[in-house]
């Protein structure tokens, strides 16, 4: 593990509208975007159900966990740059910007992303993530 | 949302920094409910009861004292002109656990409105929780920023 190294990529092949119902009732969100394509094609947002933004981070963490595991997260700044939408592919990852090593514990900082299939990045980031010897 | 002058006829937004978020009613992460959100997400539940990080969110978020359509109320702003996530941020001190009892404490930092190429007006509405154990210990702090778009007043 060094600076510059690539986060092996954590990827969803489909997001799954069933999936942003059971997200609704974890964030007691009803928001009819997340639910129902008509609403959302009623908004000018598009024709297909739009994913829950911590759903969307969710994907992001379990791209960190994979990738150093037995890693815990210390933080995570994100920005949430555009929407994920029903059945769309999308892959998170990162790069290892730099470690530093204080006794048996190094901590890793990361620029970290969520990019929707042949689209620009829909979440960017740092993490940073304490790895104990 | 690149920014241009604010007219300067434009109501100011309503103040509301320091407003308590704090919650009224412990949350818990249930072991059934983050088997099923860790599931949603493509992955296997931990095996040693630590709960999904992003956890960090919905427990702060559902936990909190007010509803999201609340909070934008607070902020003079109808949930059905459609809040955006525009950022979220969180230190965690330790790992989240299912089965445990959090309590979450917070309150508004800002909401500054600002013009917005895309919006016309905008307000972002910056807030902050934590959540901590019933002794007190803190577990995490986030940071979120929402943009309640402001069309009516562009």
């Amino acid at each position: 593990m060094n600076a510059g190294d690539p986060l092996k990529p954590f990827r969803i092949a489909s997001v799954s509208p069933e999936g942003m119902k059971a997200w609704a009732k974890f964030l007691h969100d009803p928001n009819p975007i997340h639910l129902d394509p008509a609403v959302v094609k009623a908004k000018g947002l598009g024709d297909r159900v739009i994913n829950q933004g911590p759903a969307n981070l969710a994907y992001l963490i379990n791209m960190l966990q994979e990738a150093l595991p037995g890693a815990r997260i210390e933080s995570l700044e994100v920005r949430y740059v555009d929407n994920v939408f029903g059945g769309e592919a999308v892959e998170a990852g990162g790069t290892i910007k730099d470690i530093s090593t204080d006794g048996d514990t190094s901590r890793v900082n990361c620029d970290v992303w969520l990019r929707a299939e042949a689209r620009a990045a829909v979440l960017t980031g740092t993490a940073t993530l304490l790895v104990h010897r | 949302m690149s920014q241009s002058a604010l007219p300067p006829d434009l109501p100011a937004p309503p103040q509301v920094a320091g407003i308590s978020l704090a919650g009224t009613i412990p949350f818990t992460i249930s072991a059934e409910e983050n088997r099923a959100l860790c599931e949603s997400t493509g992955v296997a539940p931990a095996a040693d009861g630590t709960a999904h990080p992003i956890y960090f969110y919905i427990a702060t978020q559902v936990g909190m004292g007010m509803t999201v359509a609340g909070l934008c109320a607070t902020c003079d702003f109808d949930v059905e002109e459609g809040p955006m996530m525009a950022s979220s941020k969180v230190t965690f001190s330790r790992p989240l656990l299912t089965g445990q009892a959090y309590r979450v404490t917070g309150r508004i930092v800002s909401l500054v409105r600002k013009p917005s190429r895309k919006l016309g007006i905008m307000d972002l509405l910056e807030y902050v929780l934590e959540l901590s154990l019933p002794d007190g210990t803190s577990v995490l702090s986030t940071t979120n920023v929402w943009v309640l778009p402001r069309r009516k007043l562009a």
